[in-house]
């Protein structure tokens, strides 16, 4: 996803300047501005005040994959080499899962403002752009989970394993409730809906890959979990727990983020709700994952260079 | 008999392996190249001394625990005494 010879923080000031920069240049939604009586610089400005925190919390996941590459880099060459190398790669998949959908869906708002025929493809494009990065990073890190776990010999558990079906059977059952209350479940063909497609694709093509990236990703959670208890070394041990913690919260909080957002998509009009300070809870919650990720992997990166 | 050179890297492996789990190879491959500049299978009882005290050095960056560095690093002296003495060795063997 980045040249070698560009730092990838570059990429992230890139992005986080490109948003926000976007954000005070394209113009202001009407409907917004109606909505809470705003002039067109009170709209930046509050738009800003929500893009901000945004930024924010890309940093600490650009950093987060960043140390972690770098530790798979300094080990290539051994046996854990390529699972901790699919491991940086599925989190810089989430981590430009933070910034590109954004990006891309205050671009395609605001064209669909200023056209409204253009709303239901804005609509879309970027729900399945929201889709397809985590279902990406996901399926990523649960290959180098699953691929560390087979050398560590930390086989999923009867008990761990109908605890995680318990888990995802309560969450897929709340974002299965939660879309298909939007839905006329009863004409399969009826787009009448706030995705703008028809019921069985909305089951096919949006439903079915977020309840299966987030089965996976709540196995290569757990899967990191039952290694940080099962994998030789005291002192290896302790980084890698810090490591695996961050990882489990940042698969949690993300794929909960998901949910809100595949369950509200974005529209467009800026709007102050507690579906919004939720998803601000638990980015935030992510960006502490982000940081234990961190920490731990600079802590395996000196067992590497003493 | 004494420990055959390629014993002892394991041996001293072995017992890092306990800290440091999968990095223990890289991590004694480095200080016996870095420090005694040797290939790491070649090492022989009287190279242990000063590997011993290198190791001391690195774990000591890694970690404040200094009970565990004690402990690690008392491990690889009693092997180190058993490498000197050869019928020691034979025994615990």
């Amino acid at each position: 996803m980045y040249k070698r010879n560009v730092p990838p923080m570059v990429y992230y000031g890139f992005l986080a300047v490109l948003y926000l920069f976007l954000g005070a240049l394209l113009p202001a939604s009407k409907a917004t501005q109606q909505i809470y009586h705003l002039s067109g610089a009170e709209y930046h400005l509050l738009l800003f005040s929500v893009q901000l925190p945004l930024v924010l919390f890309w940093l600490p996941a650009f950093f987060g994959y960043i140390k972690l590459n770098e530790y798979a880099s300094l080990i290539k060459k051994s046996p854990e080499g390529p699972p901790y190398q699919a491991l940086a790669r599925g989190l810089q998949w989430l981590a430009w899962g933070l910034a590109v959908p954004s990006i891309i869906s205050l671009i395609l708002n605001t064209i669909a403002n200023s056209h409204p025929g253009f709303h239901a493809v804005s609509l879309i494009v970027g729900g399945y752009i929201s889709l397809l990065f985590p279902l990406i990073a996901f399926n990523i890190i649960s290959n180098g989970s699953h691929a560390l776990a087979q050398r560590t010999k930390a086989i999923v558990q009867v008990n761990g394993a109908k605890s995680l079906l318990f888990i995802f059977a309560i969450l897929g059952t709340i974002f299965c409730f939660a879309t298909f209350r939007h839905i006329d479940l009863s004409h399969a063909g009826n787009s009448l809906n706030p995705y703008y497609l028809p019921t069985w694709l909305v089951v096919v093509s949006l439903v079915v890959p977020y309840l299966y990236a987030w089965f996976v990703g709540l196995l290569a959670a757990y899967q990191m979990l039952l290694l940080s208890r099962h994998t030789q070394g005291s002192l290896y041990r302790q980084a890698f727990q810090y490591m695996a913690a961050g990882l489990t919260l940042v698969i949690i909080s993300l794929g909960v983020v998901e949910c809100f957002r595949s369950v509200v998509p974005r529209s467009g009009h800026l709007s102050i709700s507690a579906i919004l300070i939720a998803t601000y809870i638990f980015e935030l919650i992510s960006t502490g994952g982000f940081i234990l990720i961190s920490y731990g992997v600079t802590r395996l990166k000196k067992l590497e260079e003493v | 008999m004494a420990t055959s050179p390629t014993t002892l890297y394991i041996q001293v492996v072995r017992i890092t392996h306990v800290y440091l789990g999968p990095a223990a190879d890289r991590f004694i491959n480095r200080q016996i190249h870095n420090h005694l500049h040797k290939e790491p299978e070649k090492i022989s009882p009287a190279d242990l001394e000063g590997l011993i005290a290198w190791i001391r050095i690195a774990v000591s960056l890694i970690t404040d625990n200094s009970e565990l560095v004690e402990e690690y690093t008392n491990q690889l002296e009693s092997l180190a005494n058993r490498a000197a003495d050869p019928k020691k060795n034979k025994r615990a063997l």
